[in-house]
């Protein structure tokens, strides 16, 4: 761009065009795509041995069990607190020694209302399935899929939404849409993976882990095209 | 009944009429851009981005900051002087406007230019 350059009748389409490239080149400066990514997994990995250790389990002599993931209650709203403000503060410091604002806080006010409001909605169907009983009928698939929505890794998911809009980052979105369909369909996030392959823990921790390393695979994804981008 | 359509009125004023000295210019065009992309820059991000020296910037930045399109704040990090620049809400709409003349103006050369083919 040079200062003194008045468009001519040709001109307009150019200056668009080199406007919508600023804008572009603003928007990949802002960008930490591969911090939220890295912290989210940590996240998920470290409550591999809180629901471990925090699960209650009661097994019948006719091989059925009953249990409850009481250390993944406690462990994930304080825990999605922390990450979410882990990385709006990793975006800001980031932004700023670029000599930029950031995008994240519209992300991380969003990841903080649906780390209360998800689990809270999650507590409130099982509470109730405390006291009434479950339909004698196979529970609905939608039912599963709502169940799965409203857990962390549905919440991570949702959250991940409003940042690939507030960056318009159409990489995320896609990994975002791969990482839902993941959480929500074809892993067993709420019942884990069954007998006779998997004890009740390791049937729980193994779809952690899966969804752990995606967001880890992720985040060096995302880095490694940072880096080629600048 | 009003049909709106995309295709420019032959009777309404040029486009290039409703054009913005101050907004109308590439450098001043594009630290309103970057500005409104990122809510608050820097001036080194700015001189970086738009290839210019700090004297040819601060000029430009004078012109937008007299016309209330940008507002600068001096300050320091550490011992380090720093320049932050926001943009003004009549800068978002004078940005907003001057895009939207720019592509009308497209539009109009678009329809009007004569075509080879026929």
């Amino acid at each position: 761009m040079t200062a003194n350059s008045i468009p001519e009748a040709s001109d307009p389409r150019r200056l668009l065009s080199d406007l919508r490239a600023l804008s572009r080149r603003v928007r990949l400066d802002q960008r930490m795509t591969w911090a939220a990514l890295l912290v989210l997994a940590v996240a998920t990995f470290v409550a591999i041995p809180f629901d471990w250790f925090g699960m209650w389990v009661r097994c019948h002599p006719d091989g059925s069990c009953e249990f409850a993931r009481r250390g993944m209650l406690y462990y994930w709203m304080p825990a999605l607190l922390v990450a979410y403000a882990t990385i709006a503060m990793w975006y800001l410091r980031a932004a700023r020694s670029r000599g930029l604002s950031a995008r994240v806080l519209p992300y991380a006010i969003t990841g903080a209302v649906t780390s209360a409001v998800f689990p809270a909605a999650w507590l409130a169907v099982h509470l109730y399935f405390e006291s009434h009983p479950y339909p004698d009928s196979p529970l609905p698939y939608w039912y599963l899929v709502l169940d799965r929505l409203v857990m962390p890794w549905g919440t991570i998911g949702v959250t991940l939404l409003v940042l690939a809009w507030l960056e318009r980052n159409v990489a995320l979105l896609a990994f975002t849409v791969g990482y839902l369909a993941l959480v929500l369909l074809v892993l067993p996030m709420n019942f884990g993976f069954g007998p006779p392959h998997f004890a009740i823990r390791v049937g729980m921790a193994v779809p952690q882990l899966i969804v752990g390393v995606v967001l880890l695979a992720g985040a060096l994804l995302f880095r490694a095209a940072q880096r080629r981008q600048r | 009944m009003r049909v709106v359509t995309d295709a420019p009125d032959p009777d309404a004023a040029h486009p290039v009429n409703g054009l913005d000295e101050v907004v109308h210019q590439r450098v001043r065009l594009g630290i309103l851009t970057i500005t409104h992309e990122a809510r608050r820059v820097e001036f080194g991000y700015l001189r970086t981005q738009l290839e210019l020296t700090a004297g040819n910037l601060s000029k430009h930045l004078s012109v937008l900051e007299e016309a209330g399109l940008i507002e600068v704040e001096k300050g320091y990090e550490g011992r380090r002087g720093r320049t932050w620049i926001t943009l003004t809400a009549a800068g978002g709409t004078a940005l907003a406007a001057e895009i939207g003349r720019l592509k009308q103006l497209i539009a109009r050369v678009e329809t009007t230019e004569p075509r080879e083919d026929r």
